[in-house]
């Protein structure tokens, strides 16, 4: 996504920040952080704004050094983003993001779209946050993402191409190995399971990594 | 500009660059709702835009 907008980016006068937000660095990823981090990728292109510096002296000058405050990063948002003629901001995985700063960081976010009418934003994130999205953004356009079973036959041929002992491959394994997948997966799609494609090409890979044994294993896959 | 936050999502984002599929979730791009996204213009009708899926179906690794 962010790949896509900043293709596009480099023919327009536009600019694209991404977050990805994970359970892992949730301590790390407060609000202030977060939109830090928005602003450090908006306003860093060149050399440092005037704005970022004197804000930067003033936290110096404060009791306890450098207290970056939503207030004045907001502001300075404001400022990187009415300098520049479209923004898009794109934040992945929203249900990662730690439930206390959730609203502050969506609230944020409405406000600067309403203040800056050509800025786009983009989340991911499992269906249940889109309720949060909704009471910020009434209308949020939703797209359900799911897998597409042309991706993965397409993945999967790259990796067989790719196998590392060939010698040990036959058309009817690869063959069986494609249409097994595929049938797995189709009907995990229409389970209420939400499948893991990155643990089932674990799996493959694991099979894969002695094509003898997968032969004898690939009934339990 | 560390200052500014100690996150760095452009590590991440070299990393879903890196084990990235070329062509996987092309489909997304070609929807008429991102198209919409987008391109269009002014007001903030169509100012957001909710990938939603379950964990795994590729969210992150669109395009």
């Amino acid at each position: 996504m962010i790949d896509s907008l900043c293709d596009q980016a480099k023919k327009e006068n536009i600019a694209v920040a991404g977050l990805y937000c994970d359970f892992l660095s949730q301590q790390e990823q407060t609000i202030t952080n977060i939109l830090g981090a928005i602003l450090k990728q908006l306003a860093g292109r060149g050399s440092i704004p005037d704005y970022v510096r004197e804000a930067f002296q003033e936290g110096k000058a404060e009791f306890g050094g450098r207290g970056l405050r939503l207030a004045n990063l907001m502001r300075m948002l404001r400022i990187a983003i009415d300098s520049i003629p479209q923004v898009f901001i794109c934040i992945d995985a929203l249900d990662e993001c730690l439930p206390k700063c959730l609203p502050e960081l969506l609230e944020s976010l409405r406000d600067i779209v309403r203040e800056s009418l050509s800025t786009r934003i983009f989340f991911t994130g499992r269906p249940h946050v889109g309720d949060d999205v909704r009471r910020y953004f009434t209308s949020v356009v939703v797209i359900p993402i799911s897998p597409n079973i042309d991706d993965i036959r397409n993945y999967l041929e790259m990796r067989l191409n790719r196998d590392s002992e060939p010698e040990a491959m036959s058309n009817d394994l690869r063959a069986d190995i494609v249409r097994v997948i595929l049938e797995k997966i189709s009907d995990m799609c229409v389970g209420l399971f939400g499948i893991s494609i990155l643990s089932m090409m674990h799996t493959y890979q694991q099979l894969c990594a002695d094509s003898s044994l997968f032969r004898s294993t690939w009934t339990l896959f | 500009m560390r200052w500014l936050s100690p996150l760095e999502p452009n590590n991440r984002h070299q990393s879903v660059r890196n084990d990235r599929f070329d062509g996987v979730g092309d489909w997304f791009l070609e929807t008429r709702e991102f198209r919409e996204w987008r391109g269009s213009e002014g007001g903030s009708d169509k100012a957001v835009l909710f990938g939603s899926g379950n964990p795994g179906v590729g969210k992150t690794y669109l395009r």
